[in-house]
C-alpha cells in the first residue's frame, strides 16, 4: 500500500508525538534511535498491505497494533531510564526519571514532590554553610526575643530578632546537608525501583495481551 | 484465585525468553522478531513495546544491534545474539526445562494430567 498525503501526515503526527515523550527523558542519540525504528516498522507494516480499498481503516490498525505513541514512550521509560537510574544511581538519568513519573501519574507527582523537597532541604543546608563566611551576621541560629525559631539565612535580620553561632555552623550544615541529600538519593533509588517495577508489570501486562 | 493475571504474569515472565529465542536463528529487524513470536507463541503483543524491550536487552549486551541496507528495501535495525546472550539464553533455557518438568511432574502426582483441555 501507498500512503496518500492524508496517510503521511497521520504518521507523521503519530511519531512527532513519540519523539516529544521521548525526548522528555531520554538522550537525543536514543530517541532518533528509538524513532527512526518505529518509523521503519510503519513503513514495512504499511508496505505489506495489499489490495486495501480503504486506506485510513488500514493505516489506523496498524499504528493501533503498534500501540499509542505515549504509551510505546512509557516501555521506552520504564526499560531504559528507569534501569539506568536505578542501577547507576547518577544524577541524570534519575532526575529525568523522577520528572517523566511526576508528569505522567498523580502517584508520582507526590512521590517526586517529597524527593524535591529531600533534595532542596540537603541543598539548602549546604547554601548556608556557603553563606556564613560572607554573611556572618545575617546566618545562624535565629532567635525572637530570647527564643530560638530556626536556623538558617536572615536578610536582613528583623527588630527583636538575634542571629547566634559561630563558624561551627559551617561544618554542622554540610554535615546536614551531606547526610539529608544522601539519605534523599538512597530513597530515591528505592522509590525509583519500586515504583518502576509496579509501572513495568502494568506494561508488559498492556504488551502481553489476555 | 485471578486465572487471568496468574496467566498474564506466566507469559510475561517468558518474554525476554522468548525474543532471545527468536533472535537466535540469525539476525532479525523487529518486525521479524515480532512475527516470529506471534506465529510460535501465543503472545498477543503490542507492537510498539517489544522495541523498547530490545532496547535494553541491547543495553544488557544480550542483544548487539546495527543498521543494515540491503539493496531491495529500507535501512532496517537487524539484532542479533551476542556470546552472552547466547550464554544467558541457554541458561534461560536450561531453568525453564527444569521449572516446568518439575511442575509436570507434580501435576502427574497429582493425578490431574488433563492438559490440551484448554
Amino acid at each position: 500500500m501507498e500512503l496518500g498525503e492524508a496517510g503521511k501526515s497521520r504518521v507523521r503526527g503519530y511519531l512527532y508525538v513519540l519523539e516529544r515523550s521521548l525526548s522528555s527523558f531520554l538522550p537525543r542519540d536514543v530517541v532518533a534511535d528509538a524513532v527512526r525504528e518505529i518509523q521503519t516498522h510503519i513503513a514495512d507494516r504499511v508496505g505489506a498491505v495489499e489490495g486495501v480499498p480503504d486506506e485510513r481503516a488500514a493505516l489506523e490498525r496498524i499504528l493501533a497494533e503498534l500501540g499509542p505513541p505515549l504509551r510505546v514512550a512509557q516501555a521506552y521509560s520504564a526499560e531504559l531510564t528507569l534501569d539506568e537510574a536505578v542501577t547507576t544511581g547518577r544524577i541524570g538519568p534519575m532526575a529525568r526519571s523522577i520528572g517523566h513519573f511526576a508528569v505522567n501519574s498523580v502517584a508520582g507527582f507526590f512521590g517526586a514532590l517529597g524527593l524535591f523537597l529531600g533534595y532542596t532541604a540537603g541543598v539548602a543546608f549546604i547554601a548556608i554553610a556557603a553563606l556564613k563566611p560572607i554573611f556572618p551576621d545575617n546566618v545562624g541560629l535565629l532567635y525572637r526575643q530570647g527564643q530560638l525559631i530556626g536556623f538558617g539565612a536572615r536578610f536582613p535580620v528583623e527588630a527583636g530578632q538575634t542571629i547566634a553561632g559561630g563558624y561551627w555552623v559551617i561544618p554542622i550544615s554540610i554535615g546536614i546537608g551531606l547526610l539529608v541529600l544522601v539519605y534523599t538519593h538512597k530513597v530515591a533509588r528505592r522509590w525509583l525501583a519500586w515504583f518502576g517495577e509496579r509501572r513495568q508489570q502494568r506494561l508488559r501486562r498492556n504488551a502481553v495481551g489476555s | 484465585m485471578n486465572i487471568q493475571g496468574w496467566h498474564e504474569q506466566l507469559r510475561r515472565g517468558a518474554l525476554d525468553l522468548a525474543i532471545l529465542a527468536s533472535v537466535a536463528p540469525g539476525p532479525r529487524y523487529g518486525l521479524e522478531i515480532i512475527r516470529r513470536l506471534e506465529d510460535f507463541t501465543d503472545l498477543v503483543v503490542t507492537e510498539g513495546t517489544i522495541y523498547p524491550i530490545l532496547a535494553r536487552l541491547t543495553r544488557e549486551d544480550l542483544l548487539a544491534a546495527s543498521w543494515t541496507t540491503s539493496e531491495s528495501s529500507h535501512p532496517r535495525k537487524y539484532y542479533r545474539l551476542t556470546t552472552q546472550g547466547r550464554r544467558a539464553l541457554d541458561d534461560m533455557i536450561g531453568d525453564w526445562h527444569a521449572f516446568t518438568g518439575k511442575i509436570d511432574r507434580l501435576i502427574d502426582a497429582s493425578g490431574r494430567n488433563d492438559h490440551g483441555t484448554r
